[in-house]
């Protein structure tokens, strides 16, 4: 709200200057956003929080101003003489007195409609509303003066000489909605719970929203007939919200007004109307079904202290309340405290307290750390451990590996699921969808982190960025098969969010300074054996994968104890045709593992084993078998005819070309055997290796290279 | 005599370039066909009376030559080392044959400081879902249905009862509900609001903080704040506390940190106010604490809010809150 310093004086003196009248809101909760300097006057920008609509006045500025500074406030000039009361004839009719709990009215004849004086149009102008003309002006000049809307109708177009307050269901029973021309010209829809304001044949206005155009006040207007009334906050938020119509009238109404200012703005602005545009005021109308009841509030004084931290004397908390303008009966232990009208936030003890800390200065209040007990629940505190350790661990292998970590938005759109053909059956397409998604782009929770990172390749490489090693750790939301409905409150609706870790690979193929022609395959592969030897799985088994969006030959599914945990692979051919990488055959490896899965194969605890302080001997030997045969079936072999003596294997070369007969390939590898309780011979070895590599040529089919 | 052998001997010394021709030298001086066996053969022709002493003149001779020949060794040696070392130098300003280590994410890199600056005061770490019930999000923390304060937020809906949540605030209801006081933990994570401009992206990240105990006062969560602050940001770093509203807590603050960037002159960053809004915090609202059934008579505490962007914005001066979600690697790499 903007605030001219020269406009708030005229309700209070204070002689000091705009930048320390800022500082004071700002300490006492009205944030002063900006200060903005005119020729003869200042303008604080304030921002008032929702649960203040008292404050949504310069008159309400003004009234926390006076309390905080100890200064009398001066209520301007109010039209108090009732002119010809007795000739008014004219009626209103609350049906409604729910959504409207008074209604209150003037008839002002003879008015002309006229350029509003320039001290008036100068005063809204730098509050941000445009001068229209004088009785028009005179209701915006009221409503930013005193925080009450009003509204003027041209009492000539209003037929029956009367005011109906109610819904359309109300006024004609029907259950239809409504439509009604505002004064923006536009015809609204009003849903039949929306309280219009009617004369006697149909609706002039939206309730505390917008007025008509055809009842509006224009320049031939004469007569006037003002309105002034409270309006039920939740009522008008609800018809607001469903019109999308937000007005500076609606806002105020929706945070509730000052029933009891209601008439003193009234009041106000016939003063202003007979003073400015001549009009002859007649009796006011006042009709008040539900009369306002202010509830009274409990203070015990010692809980402002216990809960500030403070130690203030009762005097000192019996002051503050008192200068707020609320009424405070004390007794020894507790105040009963009554807030004014104006205050529609006070109902409990707690917005007492608050009062007297924002009053009181929370900087002055001390800042201390707490004397607290240690509450520790170490079943809660051991899972979040494990779980936490497992992720890191995961993440620092990802980043020695020399990947470097993004975020992405949690969003996706089908498109990014068909880029990838998943299938119509499978989980990833158990989607989440968002009802109201900024772009149809991102209308769906992701099921999978794999297109985000494309499209951060993708970036990239727009970019001139070539080396690319990406990973992301967040949550994919996999909707669940059928929400148990009618169960509020419950998390079993809600999907199942699982932690993924994913990672993406692609180089473009450039000159390099040293060798580096490793397949990116085994380079993504890489990464996810050391993730697991990190967290010390090794009963893991890559199996070629069922990812269609995969290239079938250089791709792999992770498995341990049966349960599928990821996959690794190269895009298929088919990905890259939607992609916009001009690079001539781009290779993109990928992989995504389920993290919460992998957490319950990690091992918690480490045995140490003892070092064999014995000799080793290797032997390397090189087969020739079938180019098909895989090096598992080689590590299978070994592992069946484990012997406690063999203590590592490893291939280190693998060949097809010259001297290699064609269809066959040569595997070299190296194995290197220890006794843990001796010193082995060569004729030990010997024994062992020789059986070995019999059995491995006999199920291979392969034979010695030589 | 002697003296014509050891003049020719250091001729042929100076003379030798490497170790073969030193060898060679060797041979002729103390060779069994060399030039002092050679006089040493001659001895017995010599008087008796002579023989000791050109014998022992022959011996000096010969340890003479040793000494300078073992002394000559040891130099060419070194100098065909050197030769060799030289011959196998490489161009040491190629740069290195290395795979950088990857780089954590800015906004994971500043959520793990905050995380870690709160697990030493003490407070343990909660996590929620990121979908979540409209009642934790809203109604538990006093948002009921069609409240006001419902506009300060942008929600994206997933149905009527399932929304994203809009503030890590549904996680202190969780956390209370599964605990009994003391209560004292943070929760980062994911949040959003559907919201896209320069300054706001649709998701980001925040870090609510709870704790709840006995006799925890409004001086308490200034104290714990403050620390916070100054850990994060640097001991001097003025911080102001004024009142704010939320909801869910009363009395409530907004709390500034004095500018770093200008140093509370007044600068682009803060508006020139000299001050920068850092947190949302207040006192649990007694509503809060009777929805998941704690005493409020016995118990009270704070809770706060921070936002992640904000406070990685701030700490490495970037100046697009979407820089963070475009992954580029060239910002990516300077964290």
């Amino acid at each position: 709200m903007r605030v001219p310093i020269e406009w708030l004086k005229e309700y209070i003196d204070i002689e000091v200057s705009a930048e320390e009248i800022a500082k004071v809101l700002t300490n006492i909760g009205h944030e002063v956003e900006a200060i903005e300097r005119f020729e003869d006057d200042t303008v604080l920008e304030v921002n008032i929080t929702p649960n203040r609509p008292d404050c949504l006045s310069i008159f309400g500025i003004a009234r926390e101003l006076s309390a905080f500074f100890r200064k009398p406030l001066r209520f301007p000039e109010i039209y108090l003489t009732e002119e010809k009361a007795d000739e008014i004839d004219f009626k209103i009719d609350i049906l409604d007195p729910d959504l409207c709990n008074r209604y209150a009215g003037c008839i002002v004849k003879g008015v002309k409609i006229e350029p509003s004086p320039p001290w008036m149009a100068r005063r809204l102008e730098k509050c941000g509303i445009r001068a229209i003309n004088n009785i028009v002006d005179i209701t915006n000049y009221v409503l930013l003066e005193l925080g009450h809307p009003l509204h003027a109708f041209d009492l000539d177009t209003l037929k029956g000489k009367c005011i109906r307050v109610g819904t359309p269901q109300s006024v004609t029973g029907n259950q239809t909605s409504l439509i009604t021309k505002t004064l923006d010209g536009i015809a609204r829809e009003i849903p039949s719970s929306g309280l219009l304001i009617w004369d006697a044949e149909e609706p002039i206005a939206i309730a505390g929203i917008m007025g008509g155009l055809d009842t509006e006040v224009k320049d031939a207007t004469e007569n006037i007939f003002l309105e002034s009334a409270y309006f039920n906050p939740l009522s008008i938020l609800r018809t607001s919200k469903v019109l999308g119509l937000k007005t500076e009238s609606s806002y105020r109404f929706e945070k509730g007004t000052d029933i009891n200012m209601l008439e003193k703005a009234l009041l106000r602005a016939t003063f202003l109307m007979r003073r400015i545009a001549g009009g002859e005021v007649y009796g006011k109308l006042d009709v008040y079904p539900k009369l306002f009841a202010p509830k009274t509030v409990i203070l015990r004084y010692r809980r402002v202290n216990s809960i500030l931290g403070l130690n203030l004397s009762k005097d000192y908390v019996y002051d503050i309340i008192e200068r707020l303008g609320f009424e405070i009966h004390g007794s020894d232990e507790y105040f009963t405290v009554t807030p004014p009208s104006f205050r529609v936030d006070i109902s409990r003890e707690i917005d007492l307290v608050e009062e007297i800390a924002r009053i009181f200065g929370y900087d002055r209040i001390p800042s201390e750390l707490p004397k607290a007990q240690i509450g520790f629940d170490d079943t809660r505190e051991r899972v979040a451990i494990a779980k936490n350790n497992v992720k890191e661990s995961i993440r620092t292998s990802c980043l020695r590996k020399g990947f470097n970590e993004v975020i992405n938005f949690s969003f996706m759109g089908s498109q990014d699921l068909d880029m990838l053909k998943i299938a119509e059956n499978d989980e990833r397409r158990k989607l989440v969808k968002i009802l109201n998604p900024l772009r149809i782009e991102d209308s769906y929770m992701r099921t999978t982190l794999i297109p985000s990172l494309i499209k951060n390749v993708e970036y990239n490489v727009a970019h001139g960025n070539r080396d690319l090693r990406l990973f992301e750790i967040s949550k994919v939301f996999i909707n669940k098969e059928k929400p148990i409905e009618g169960v509020p409150h419950k998390d079993s609706i809600l999907p199942e969010e699982r932690t993924h870790i994913a990672a993406i690979f692609y180089k473009e193929k450039t000159k390099t300074l040293y060798r580096d022609d490793i397949h990116e395959f085994y380079l993504m592969k890489g990464v996810i054996e050391a993730i697991l030897e990190n967290l010390k799985i090794d009963n893991h088994l890559f199996v070629r994968s069922s990812e269609g969006f995969l290239h079938p030959g250089q791709s792999a599914d992770l498995f341990i104890n049966d349960i599928k945990i990821g996959f690794v692979g190269t895009l298929a051919p088919f990905v890259y045709e939607n992609l916009e990488i001009r690079a001539y055959r781009p290779r993109i490896v990928v992989f995504e593992l389920n993290l919460d899965c992998i957490i319950q194969f990690s091992k918690k605890d480490i045995i140490y084993r003892q070092l064999s302080k014995y000799p080793y001997i290797e032997r390397d030997t090189a087969i020739i078998v079938d180019s098909t045969l895989e090096s598992s079936v080689l590590r299978d072999l070994i592992n069946q005819h484990r012997s406690d003596l063999i203590e590592g294997f490893y291939i280190f070369d693998v060949y097809q070309g010259d001297n290699i007969p064609k269809g066959k390939k040569s595997i070299a590898f190296n194995l290197r055997y220890r006794a843990s309780d001796r010193t082995l011979t060569d004729e030990d070895v010997d024994k062992i290796h020789n059986a070995l590599i019999t059995y491995i040529l006999e199920k291979t089919g392969g034979q010695i290279r030589t | 005599m002697v003296e014509e052998i050891k003049e020719r001997f250091f001729e042929d010394l100076n003379s030798a370039e490497d170790l073969q021709k030193l060898n060679a030298i060797r041979v002729k001086y103390l060779g069994k066909k060399g030039v002092l066996t050679a006089q040493l053969k001659l001895l017995p022709s010599l008087p008796p009376s002579e023989r000791p002493l050109v014998g022992k003149l022959i011996n000096e001779i010969k340890v003479l030559i040793e000494k300078e020949l073992s002394s000559k060794e040891a130099f060419l040696k070194e100098a065909e080392l050197k030769k060799q070392l030289l011959s196998e130098y490489i161009d040491i300003t190629l740069p290195g044959k290395y795979t950088p280590f990857g780089s954590e994410h800015p906004l994971n890199k500043v959520l793990a400081e905050i995380i870690d600056i709160f697990i030493r005061m003490g407070f343990s770490v909660e996590e929620g879902p990121e979908v979540e019930l409209d009642y934790y999000n809203f109604e538990a923390l006093n948002i009921p249905k069609e409240h006001p304060a419902r506009d300060m937020q942008d929600t994206f809906y997933i149905s009527d009862e399932i929304l994203l949540r809009t503030h890590t605030s549904p996680v202190q209801i969780r956390g209370m509900i599964k605990r009994t006081p003391p209560v004292r933990f943070i929760a980062p994570g994911k949040v959003y609001r559907c919201d896209a401009d320069i300054s706001h992206t649709p998701m980001f990240h925040q870090v609510e903080g709870l704790m709840i105990d006995e006799n925890v006062t409004f001086s308490n969560l200034k104290g714990v704040l403050v620390t916070f602050i100054h850990l994060m940001f640097g001991q001097d770093v003025p911080v102001r506390f004024r009142p704010s509203f939320f909801p869910f807590t009363e009395p409530s603050a907004e709390v500034d940190m004095g500018c770093i960037l200008c140093r509370c002159h007044g600068c682009r960053v803060c508006k020139n106010s000299g001050w920068l809004e850092i947190l949302g915090a207040g006192m649990v609202h007694p509503v809060v604490l009777e929805n998941v059934g704690y005493d409020t008579e016995r118990y009270n505490g704070f809770a706060f809010g921070m936002g992640v962007e904000r406070i990685a914005m701030l700490k490495y001066q970037i100046d697009d809150i979407r820089l963070f979600f475009e992954n580029d690697i060239r910002f990516l790499r300077q964290f």
